[in-house]
């Protein structure tokens, strides 16, 4: 196999189990490949190949989107946060194969299995992290801090609908992102119903892709 | 740059070379490692109840039979070739080890980790130090090898001058945690047992080498075929924790 020399802009998409991660990725794709952009997308998931699956399906066979094979699962051995930070080896080897099949792609999102607050990307995996929470979890979570909270280039906000039946308080989260962001950007999103989401597009094609048209105009088809 | 030998000639570069070997060799030194477990997975997934003595002899009949005479030797053999920087040799060493690795899950599992190994020593190792490090890298970008991990971790041995016996040592222990540190995750044994399994595994490992470390290549062999089963059912699994 001969390795692409072109590197692939990168976005990691890390958050707890349950938070959104998937859906995240499933409403962002639809929205760049609107503007002409393509993405390949690696999941690492804990268990099973399921998040993979469904995103293959809903963005391969039902939208169709992007190729299958774009839409690559990879088991991380228990160890969510070892293949996105201490050890990203399995996930650099496997974008690289991407990018020397499939160098016309505009974007790599990487989707790490479901961690802690504490999960953060390695720079040599992702040029971008989008850290996700769901207001389910609370509304302690951003002043609860942590790496992930705390350090991630955009903090996106899910299930805000759920809010007032969980008892939790948007102003209060939005109050203690502020604070414990110190200005890095946050947003609020629901990712069932898409609100939210054309901001967190808007940030991944003006600081991931710094506003370069798409490569080509239409998808290679194998 | 040394020639790799087994003599210690100079204190200063033995504990040089010491330290690289305990960095190589450290769980923490990136090639995905953690997320193999050589089939462990799905013997654990059929139902089957292991026991701490039973697991060590599932990784004695791995180094016995398939990781000795096969990777080992392959590393003896490259390491050989590295320390006198035939490159033509050393890619013959590759081809070889890389067409015996006959599970595509192993195969691909050991490429990427034995790539991923000389992209993080390039890193920090010059090129003027070592040019085999960046021809045989270069052979791989350019497709003419595969950077099979005993063929990659031969040629990070001998550009840190870390002897041949030991760089086969260090594959047989490397090997041998990950299957015992997938055994903890899959809760088929504690802590205190995976320590014990891996010390009993200590006489086989010096066994192993001291038989396979010299043998010449086309002496390599390997017969586990209950383990490529086990490898292969681990392939078709649709849900997994490892990716081996």
């Amino acid at each position: 196999m001969h390795m692409s020399t072109k590197r692939i802009p990168r976005l990691g998409v890390g958050g707890p189990v349950g938070s959104g991660k998937t859906m995240l990725i499933e409403m962002i794709v639809p929205l760049l490949a609107a503007k002409g952009y393509k993405a390949g997308i690696i999941s690492n998931d804990v268990v099973s190949k399921e998040d993979a699956e469904r995103m293959r399906r809903t963005l391969a066979k039902e939208q169709g989107l992007i190729p299958e094979d774009l839409v690559i699962g990879l088991a991380t051995g228990g160890c969510p946060h070892t293949a996105v930070r201490e050890d990203p080896s399995m996930n650099i080897s496997v974008i690289e194969e991407m990018e020397s099949k499939h160098d016309y792609l505009d974007l790599i999102i990487i989707e790490s299995g479901g961690d802690n607050i504490t999960t953060t990307f390695s720079p040599a995996l992702a040029d971008y992290f989008i850290y996700i929470i769901d207001v389910s979890g609370g509304d302690k979570y951003p002043r609860k801090r942590g790496l992930g909270i705390e350090t991630c280039d955009l903090l996106a906000i899910n299930k805000i609908d759920l809010a007032p039946y969980v008892g939790a308080d948007l102003a209060i989260m939005e109050r203690d992102a502020k604070a414990v962001r110190g200005g890095k950007p946050y947003v609020f999103v629901n990712c069932k119903t898409g609100q939210g989401i054309a901001k967190v597009t808007e940030h991944i094609i003006r600081d991931v892709l710094f506003e370069s048209p798409p490569k080509t105009t239409t998808i290679a088809k194998r | 740059m040394c020639m790799s030998t087994d003599k210690d000639t100079d204190a200063t570069t033995a504990t040089a070379a010491d330290l690289s070997m305990l960095q190589l060799s450290d769980s923490f030194f990136p090639t995905g490692m953690y997320s193999m477990s050589s089939g462990l997975e799905a013997i654990f997934y059929s139902g089957k109840k292991m026991k701490a003595g039973e697991l060590r002899d599932l990784v004695v009949a791995f180094l016995e039979y398939q990781i000795g005479p096969a990777d080992c030797t392959a590393l003896g053999n490259a390491y050989e070739c590295a320390a006198k920087s035939d490159l033509q040799k050393l890619l013959e060493v590759d081809r070889t080890i890389f067409s015996m690795k006959l599970i595509q899950e192993i195969r691909n599992a050991s490429t990427r980790s034995g790539t991923q190994l000389l992209r993080c020593i390039r890193s920090f190792v010059n090129d003027d130090d070592s040019k085999i490090l960046g021809e045989y890298e270069d052979a791989i970008k350019g497709g003419r090898a595969f950077g099979p991990y005993p063929v990659a971790l031969a040629v990070a041995a001998s550009v840190f001058s870390i002897p041949k016996r030991r760089a086969g040592l260090m594959m047989l222990y490397s090997f041998s945690i990950s299957i015992v540190g997938a055994a903890l995750r899959l809760g088929m044994l504690q802590h205190f047992d995976g320590q014990k399994v891996i010390d009993e595994l200590k006489p086989t490992m010096i066994k192993v080498v001291n038989t396979n470390i010299d043998r010449p290549l086309e002496g390599i062999w390997q017969f586990a075929p209950q383990i490529d089963l086990i490898e292969i059912s681990h392939e078709k699994m649709s849900s997994k924790m490892f990716i081996t």
